[in-house]
């Protein structure tokens, strides 16, 4: 089993298209359900740093990996 | 005699100073000298705090991108339909060039400077347009639809020309027809306009999209 609920591919895409495809992925997701992100835009890691603090969603985890931005968050109550 | 600032702020006065000049002149334009009288130091102290003119114009770039548009509290505070995001981008991108309009002049000088690291700074800013213009017309635009790439390539480079000549004509040449018209109006209506083209008519507007011919 997943460590997550849905996922998200945004790699290849600029801001603010990530932000967007996240924002209509959580809203179709349930309270408490987490959402696994992958982009490669480098603003995205402030992006969803802001995105999570100015929603309430919460960020559980933020990494780079070659490249690759891999955000959890998890949809608020 | 020139006036002893401490090293952080004499920085800032040299880097706004630079701005200024090069968004006049261009880089070839300018020479340090010039940008050293302007902040009244001799060009030994100036080369203390940049090593070089390209590195100078370099920070200077660098600290307009860190003034880069967010998008993400439009995203947040707006629809997710096509118009409401496009409209709130375009407000977005206005606002931050009203702050600085110096930005719209090196970018322009930066077309005829053919600086690279100029022009990926402006390209990347208005790739974020482009992107997501190609990126939700692709999606919306049906695939038996003639010439589908270049429609979709023609529309994004449409908008970014608009957007970018209502800039021009606001900021650059502010006696024309259009100083009664204020840079919001215009916008709003040159979206309008946009999506009208693109076969996007508000009450049209769903998930689903509507774009026909």
């Amino acid at each position: 089993m997943s460590d997550f609920d849905s996922e998200l591919d945004a790699t290849g895409l600029n801001c603010p298209l990530p932000i967007l495809r996240a924002k209509k992925a959580i809203s179709a997701m349930e309270a408490g359900q987490t959402l696994r992100i992958i982009a490669t835009d480098p603003g995205s890691v402030k992006d969803f740093e802001a995105f999570c603090k100015q929603t309430g969603n919460e960020l559980l985890s933020s990494g780079e990996e070659e490249g690759k931005f891999t955000f959890m968050i998890k949809k608020a109550a | 005699m020139s006036v002893r600032l401490p090293g952080p702020e004499r920085r800032e006065s040299i880097l706004k100073a630079a701005r200024r000049l090069f968004s006049e002149k261009g880089y070839h334009g300018v020479s340090i000298d010039e940008i050293a009288r302007k902040v009244d130091v001799s060009p030994a102290i100036l080369y203390r705090h940049f090593k070089s003119k390209q590195m100078l114009y370099d920070a200077v770039l660098r600290a307009m991108s860190a003034q880069r548009e967010s998008y993400v509290q439009t995203i947040i505070n707006s629809g997710t339909s096509f118009e409401d995001v496009l409209t709130g981008m375009t407000q977005v991108y206005i606002k931050s060039i009203s702050e600085n309009p110096d930005l719209l002049r090196i970018e322009l000088q930066s077309l005829l400077d053919k600086n690279p690291a100029t022009s990926d700074f402006f390209k990347n800013r208005w790739k974020s347009f482009t992107d997501y213009i190609e990126f939700s017309l692709n999606e919306r635009l049906p695939y038996d639809t003639p010439n589908r790439e270049v429609t979709i390539l023609t529309a994004a480079l449409m908008f970014q020309g608009m957007l970018r000549e209502a800039l021009l004509q606001k900021y650059l040449q502010p006696e024309d027809r259009l100083v009664d018209v204020s840079l919001h109006e215009l916008s709003h209506e040159l979206v309008r306009m946009f999506l009208r083209s693109v076969g996007i008519e508000k009450s049209h507007l769903s998930r689903r999209g509507v774009i026909n011919g």
